[in-house]
């Protein structure tokens, strides 16, 4: 028997959210005789109301009703700056509630019951014990289709070296950033607690010469990412309102949003027509890139970049290029491409 | 000061009793039993290669992790493949391993493939320079099902710099192979029907085996509960397909070069068989060059 949704009885005495019985959160009536009536007005996912989870966790709860996990609100500015104003309204009708907004986060998603994707779901993470963190049944499931199996290594690639070294997402990301800070951010970009490797890997004080020359060198020119990156992540494209997405291998180096960084960039789902179903035709499609900054969660000391100066300066591999672009892309794709310059010997 | 001589030397074979008993592991395999009489061992190493949560969520004590994923990577189309050097020796050094450890491999055994990611890093330490490594037989599960203790506290290993000698003949490549087809015994451990071309996996380019391989299933390894068999089933199976000469070279693959570690480490650690080797690249690299003698 799977038993993914069966609560632990001993829990029901002591663990305090179970306390005061199923009925405070769930609703239904514990008094009725009959299932039906017992199940009337049931509540199966109370903490997709944040007031359910508020009375007793106050400052956590209005944080995080204005978090980036909660709102989804990234995923839809990341979008809508290719359509009119008009077609905003739209997407805003027809799309995001449906399709972005459908997915975001509730408080038990990540504490009690591990987040369904596509439907499928593995059930509650500890027989209905509220956990503090359980990244591999709660973040894995969500960031699955990329971070969470680049980072093992699953994807197919090698293991990012901070996972191979015991570190899972909540030694990085903070508790701030999971919950928000309270302040209500457009996206991922511009959250103030997002970890930066500079935070553990202080410029300066590496152990080899080698290693602190190079840091030098392409300090403000080149991401971490641009080199540590170990290799091919997943890249999503083709993306359909009805059909959603293809992915596939790849690596491409070139410009950063900063417009002036090196760094891992990322093939991204949208295309010309992914709305076009619901009739939406992204008049302003091409005011932004298909291929978008990532922080490849795939970091190795040692990659082919790190080893020799002639992959990036004289065979400039993995570098975007023209002829690579994906077909009938943004026109701002270009702009990204970046050639390498030349080692001076 | 003769007379302070024999107590002194007996205080030094006193001392070095619990190291000489494990200068070596023994046996390629150890049973739950054993480690946990062994577990405070200072020279032991308890090596976890399980995914980082299952190990969180509870271990051995004492086991560190190093997991599956940091001692087999991907290369090119290849699945399975030997790190770069100074990236394995970087992942021994890390779990706290020198050269002189006695390490103990613990993996999952939830599904068949799991239960070879025990030997597929065995057989990598053995090749990194490590020569006292076993595995736990029946790896994680079997230690759980006893009832014995787990911990979920993490170990942080004491890193040490690793250098090792590299056995380099334990893994060849394709070019090696073909020059061996004839002369060595090729060792196709894939079960039957994968042997006689009759299925395939699906990254595999074709159904087949290399040309003039014999058949030695890695199924034949262990009991119905799961477990090795005993030392002298293993030897007469054994025996039977690749011959009792032990020093004859024997050249071991499967798909991808992971299950055939497990013959591979029964055949020299258990039955002395003293010219075994691994073919890296395995089906997944013969099986798609249409120049490698292939069959039927």
């Amino acid at each position: 028997m799977y038993r993914g949704y069966l609560i632990d009885k001993a829990l029901i005495g002591t663990d305090v959210h179970l306390k005061a019985g199923c009925v405070s959160c769930h609703r239904g009536d514990h008094r009725a005789a009959t299932r039906e009536e017992a199940h009337k007005g049931l509540v199966s996912r109370p903490s997709d109301n944040i007031e359910t989870c508020a009375p007793c966790h106050k400052q956590i709860s209005a944080n995080y009703a204005k978090s980036l996990h909660y709102t989804t609100i990234g995923q839809r500015n990341g979008v809508i700056k290719r359509m009119s104003p008009e077609e905003v309204k739209q997407f805003d009708a027809k799309a995001f509630e449906q399709s972005c907004r459908s997915c975001h986060a509730s408080c038990g998603g990540c504490h009690v019951k591990a987040p369904p994707v596509g439907g499928i779901g593995i059930g509650l993470i500890k027989g209905h014990k509220f956990v503090k963190r359980d990244e591999g049944k709660t973040c894995a499931f969500c960031h699955g289709g990329r971070v969470y199996t680049e980072y093992t290594g699953e994807y197919g690639g090698r293991a990012d070296v901070h996972y191979q070294k015991g570190k899972m997402c909540v030694d990085c990301h903070s508790k701030e950033e999971m919950h928000g800070d309270g302040n209500l951010y457009l996206s991922k970009n511009d959250v103030k607690t997002r970890p930066a490797c500079k935070n553990c890997h202080e410029l300066g004080k590496e152990s080899k010469l080698t290693a602190r020359l190079s840091h030098r060198n392409h300090r403000g020119k080149v991401s971490c990412y641009g080199c540590h990156s170990a290799g091919e992540y997943r890249n999503c494209s083709d993306c359909h309102v009805e059909t959603h997405s293809q992915a596939k291998p790849g690596f491409a180096l070139g410009l950063s949003r900063d417009g002036k960084t090196l760094t891992t960039l990322r093939l991204i789902p949208t295309i010309r027509d992914t709305f076009k179903a619901v009739g939406i035709k992204m008049e302003q499609y091409d005011a932004l890139p298909n291929y978008w900054d990532t922080p490849a969660h795939n970091i190795r000391k040692r990659t082919a970049r790190t080893r020799s100066c002639d992959a990036c300066h004289v065979e400039g591999k993995g570098f975007l290029q023209k002829e690579k672009l994906i077909k009938d892309g943004s026109k701002a794709n270009e702009k990204l491409i970046v050639k390498p310059k030349p080692l001076s010997r | 000061m003769r007379k302070l001589r024999l107590p002194l030397v007996l205080f030094v074979i006193l001392l070095l009793l619990p190291a000489a008993a494990l200068a070596k592991v023994g046996a390629p395999l150890v049973s739950t039993d054993w480690l946990q009489k062994n577990l405070e061992n200072p020279r032991l190493v308890v090596l976890d290669v399980r995914k980082v949560e299952e190990y969180k969520a509870g271990h051995i004590p004492n086991a560190v992790n190093a997991f599956y994923g940091a001692w087999a990577v991907k290369r090119g189309e290849l699945l399975n493949e030997l790190p770069a050097i100074d990236e394995l020796f970087d992942t021994i050094g890390g779990a706290g391993i020198d050269a002189d450890s006695l390490v103990v491999v613990v993996g999952k055994t939830t599904t068949v493939p799991d239960q070879f990611d025990m030997t597929r890093v065995a057989w990598t330490l053995k090749y990194a320079g490590v020569a006292n490594v076993a595995v736990l037989d029946g790896g994680q599960n079997k230690w759980v099902k006893d009832g014995k203790a787990v911990s979920t506290d993490a170990v942080r290993a004491k890193a040490k710099a690793y250098r090792g000698k590299i056995n380099r003949g334990l893994f060849v490549n394709k070019d090696y192979v073909l020059k061996s087809l004839g002369k060595a015994v090729i060792l196709d451990v894939r079960a039957p029907d994968f042997y006689e071309g009759k299925q395939k996996l699906p990254f595999v380019q074709k159904a087949g085996r290399i040309k003039g391989a014999v058949n030695l299933p890695v199924g034949q390894l262990f009991t119905p509960e799961g477990l090795y068999k005993d030392q002298a089933a293993l030897a007469a199976l054994a025996t039977t397909a690749v011959g009792a000469d032990k020093s004859r070279e024997i050249i071991a693959y499967c798909d991808t070069g992971k299950t055939c570690t497990a013959w591979a480490f029964i055949l020299t650690d258990m039955l002395g068989y003293e010219n075994v080797k691994i073919y890296d690249g395995s089906a997944m690299e013969w099986l798609k060059d249409p120049d490698a003698p292939a069959e039927p």
